[in-house]
């Protein structure tokens, strides 16, 4: 064990999934010799060389076409999208041809396609976004959102193995802000599980990504007014885990449901779906969510600042859903 | 290592004329000298096409009406066919069948959705069977192709049935997709190493492009054959597509079948170049020029640039010029095809002349002929009794194969990683990047 940070972690794990596996190798854009906007990549191609770091034109619908065509010869491409946002540019690509290929004619497409996304980070409407809901609304592709270094090592691994194309989002301001105990050998944290937080009795935050660290923040304030959130971090957007989400508002009885992620057609509104379905009578309160605006995340830091979900509307927002 | 990869990529940029002369292999013992010399056009990619028809289509208002016209010379008398470098007799002869039994399926396939047996509409590559046929001919065993709607005479070459291109389009659980998909929209990475196309175009040349990758990661260098029309070389990952295969000096052999329609419209309304091969010119790739309905420049265009990508030279582009002479689909009459510009296509039919060519030489006698094709019309009335009774899908069968999962497949490279030295130790270390965003 050893302290990492979330980019540490993920790297680790791109690096072992490397050095273990000859068929998986990292295409994209700046990865080489320049080891990658964010440095994911960083002495990846001195290591394991041009053939298996390879630098692409900027053109996201080759890179996803060329790893695609490559998982279609048995290898297990990880394609790095300098920033999520650029998936816009591949969405064809993602959704018609490799979404729908083994469904369509039985040819599995074991890719990974990461990058970082998220916002708080002063980026601006094209280096901010979270394009998670494109994708989970997409048959065929799993998606993974982890909050914490572990996870993230962890997931990064299950997420190359997996025999689907899995859509890999990184916070990017998690990067560098988080540090904690990794593990260094062999785990794998599996997709489609999510992942008790915080224990709690009396409401349930449902969360993902950075705002798990926001729901922590607020339900720290809270438990000093007695007031205990458990929260639950999906870490997979696709398939959910719908298990843990019945499970949990079982125990409460009262949900907030929380993301990065703009309002309509967010996850919330599946989630609060799916707790419909499964535990209606379990519910004591309005199934609540907390999401960023119905807009482009705005540039200027105070317009980012009322775009995003802060700690203070959690804890408000619990305080009043405690009261119910 | 990178010095190298930067002279050979300067060496790259005027590759055009060399390529399309004969690359030096003997033509299967036949003299190679009685075709008459090749023709450069202006930008110096080669044509080999033995004419080069001058007409225009346009778009003409007359009062309320709005039509297209054509202009130019249609009268001038039909080519002969270029003699192949390569193609042996026996050759010839297998590709001319596979042309017939590429059309004599889609007659088939045409009255089957006269009887209504099929679901949704049929699309045919009449006109276009030297195009799909002599090019998938022309592929090595290991070689992949991604066939476009009207390739389907390819997938007969390498090796499915017509039947699966009948189930395919009467959507039966039989078919390769399970009735999941129909027309061509189906493929195989186990044996035949066919792509599956979607609908959307262009989005094959980076899957190809990557295939080409993949092998040659795992120490082999294959031709990725696809098609592209003038029309869907529009797209914007078409050019993403090929600018990748040519960067990286990929496998891709890829055909445009200037097919003069793109849909409703023509040409002249979806680029404004004459030949599309000019293109080549700014990838940094050789391109070429042939005529599409001669099975034998078809042939020896994609042999020498299957060629090309064994020997890992990279990526060709072959514009092949014909028509498409069906509409779009089954339902449209292609009305707005002037008569005249049909008629003069229609002389150029690449079966009749591909069968006068084998009759004049003598290689073919009428009566072989008519057995010959009384044989196909034998094994495609088999085939489409085969196709009628597999049954239509259980409707429960739809949820199912959105994943991959409980080991329904082994994924494993499938040409295998060469084992190479392993390289210096390296290890991670602490990085600072895009300080910008932290």
């Amino acid at each position: 064990m050893a302290q990492a940070t979330y980019l540490e972690a993920i790297r680790q794990g791109l690096w072992e999934e490397m050095e273990s596996d000859p068929s998986v190798f990292c295409i994209g854009e700046d990865i080489g010799i320049y080891g990658g906007a964010f440095k994911v990549t960083d002495g990846f191609v001195h290591h394991f060389g041009t053939q298996r770091v390879i630098d692409t034109p900027i053109a996201e619908s080759a890179i996803v076409g060329a790893a695609f065509g490559a998982a279609l010869t048995g290898l297990r491409p990880v394609a790095e999208f300098q920033f999520m946002d650029f998936i816009g540019c591949a969405f064809n690509q993602i959704v018609n041809m490799v979404a729908k290929s083994h469904y369509r004619w039985g040819a599995p497409a074991p890719l990974v396609l990461r990058g970082p996304c998220g916002g708080g980070v002063h980026g601006g409407p094209f280096h901010s976004q979270n394009p998670e809901m494109h994708f989970v609304h997409t048959p065929g592709m799993k998606v993974v959102a982890p909050a914490t270094p572990s996870d993230a090592k962890g997931l990064i691994k299950s997420a190359i193995r997996d025999n689907n194309p899995v859509l890999f989002l990184e916070h990017k301001f998690l990067y560098r802000r988080i540090k904690e105990e990794v593990p260094d050998s062999d785990y794998a944290v599996p997709i489609g599980k999510a992942r008790v937080h915080r224990e709690g009795r009396d409401l349930s935050i449902i969360t993902y990504a950075a705002m798990v660290h926001t729901a922590q923040e607020a339900a720290d304030i809270l438990a000093k007014e007695g007031i205990e959130l458990e929260i639950i971090d999906l870490r997979t957007l696709c398939p959910l885990d719908r298990e843990a989400i019945t499970q949990t508002v079982k125990k409460t009885n009262k949900v907030i449901l929380l993301h990065e992620d703009t309002k309509t057609g967010g996850l919330a509104g599946e989630l609060a779906a799916i707790i419909n379905e499964e535990a209606f009578d379990d519910l004591d309160g309005p199934i609540v969510r907390i999401t960023a605006l119905d807009t482009p995340v705005p540039f200027s830091p105070p317009l980012e600042h009322f775009f995003l979900p802060k700690v203070e509307d959690v804890v408000r927002e619990a305080r009043k859903l405690h009261k119910y | 290592m990178a010095t190298k990869t930067k002279t050979q990529k300067n060496s790259r940029l005027k590759p055009t004329v060399k390529s399309a002369s004969s690359n030096g292999r003997p033509g299967n013992g036949r003299p190679a000298g009685k075709a008459p010399a090749i023709r450069v056009n202006q930008y110096g990619i080669p044509d080999w096409r033995l004419e080069q028809p001058e007409f225009e289509v346009i778009e003409v208002t007359d009062g309320p009406e709005v039509h297209y016209e054509i202009k130019g010379e249609l009268s001038t008398p039909v080519p002969p066919i270029r003699e192949s470098k390569y193609l042996t007799k026996d050759q010839h002869l297998e590709l001319y069948r596979w042309m017939v039994m590429n059309r004599r399926m889609e007659v088939a396939l045409e009255n089957l959705y006269k009887q209504s047996k099929v679901v949704g509409g049929v699309y045919f590559g009449l006109g276009q069977e030297a195009c799909s046929c002599a090019s998938a001919y022309a592929l090595g065993p290991d070689d992949w192709f991604a066939p476009m709607i009207r390739n389907q005479g390819a997938q007969l070459v390498r090796g499915f049935h017509a039947r699966d291109i009948m189930m395919q389009y009467m959507a039966k659980a039989g078919s390769p997709t399970h009735g999941k998909d129909g027309t061509s929209h189906y493929g195989d990475i186990e044996k035949r190493h066919m792509v599956s196309p979607i609908s959307m175009l262009g989005d094959l040349l980076p899957v190809m492009a990557g295939v080409s990758l993949g092998a040659r990661l795992q120490g082999k260098e294959l031709a990725c054959l696809t098609w592209i029309g003038d029309g869907g070389q529009s797209t914007g990952v078409s050019y993403e597509g090929i600018n990748f295969a040519a960067v990286r000096k990929l496998g891709l052999v890829l055909i445009i079948e200037s097919n003069l329609w793109a849909y409703s419209t023509p040409m002249e309304y979806q680029v404004n170049v004459k030949d599309l091969a000019n293109r080549a010119i700014g990838y940094g790739m050789p391109g070429v020029i042939i005529d599409g309905t001669d099975a034998c420049q078809v042939y020896d265009a994609t042999y020498e640039a299957v060629e090309r990508a064994h020997r890992g030279e990279g990526p060709t582009m072959i514009e092949a010029k014909l028509m498409r002479m069906k509409g779009h689909a089954i339902h449209d009459a292609a009305a707005y095809v002037p008569k005249e510009m049909h008629e003069f296509w229609r002389k150029r039919d690449c079966i009749d002349r591909f069968q006068k060519y084998l009759l004049e030489k003598k290689w073919l006698t009428p009566a072989q002929d008519k057995e010959m094709i009384a044989g196909i019309e034998k094994e495609i009335d088999a085939e489409r009794e085969f196709a009628e009774n597999s049954p239509m899908p259980e409707g429960h069968t739809a949820a199912e194969g959105v994943f991959c999962e409980d080991g329904c497949h082994t994924i494993k490279p499938k040409y295998g990683i060469p084992k190479k030295a392993k390289r210096s130790e390296g290890t991670l270390k602490e990085t600072e990047a895009a300080i910008h965003f932290k």
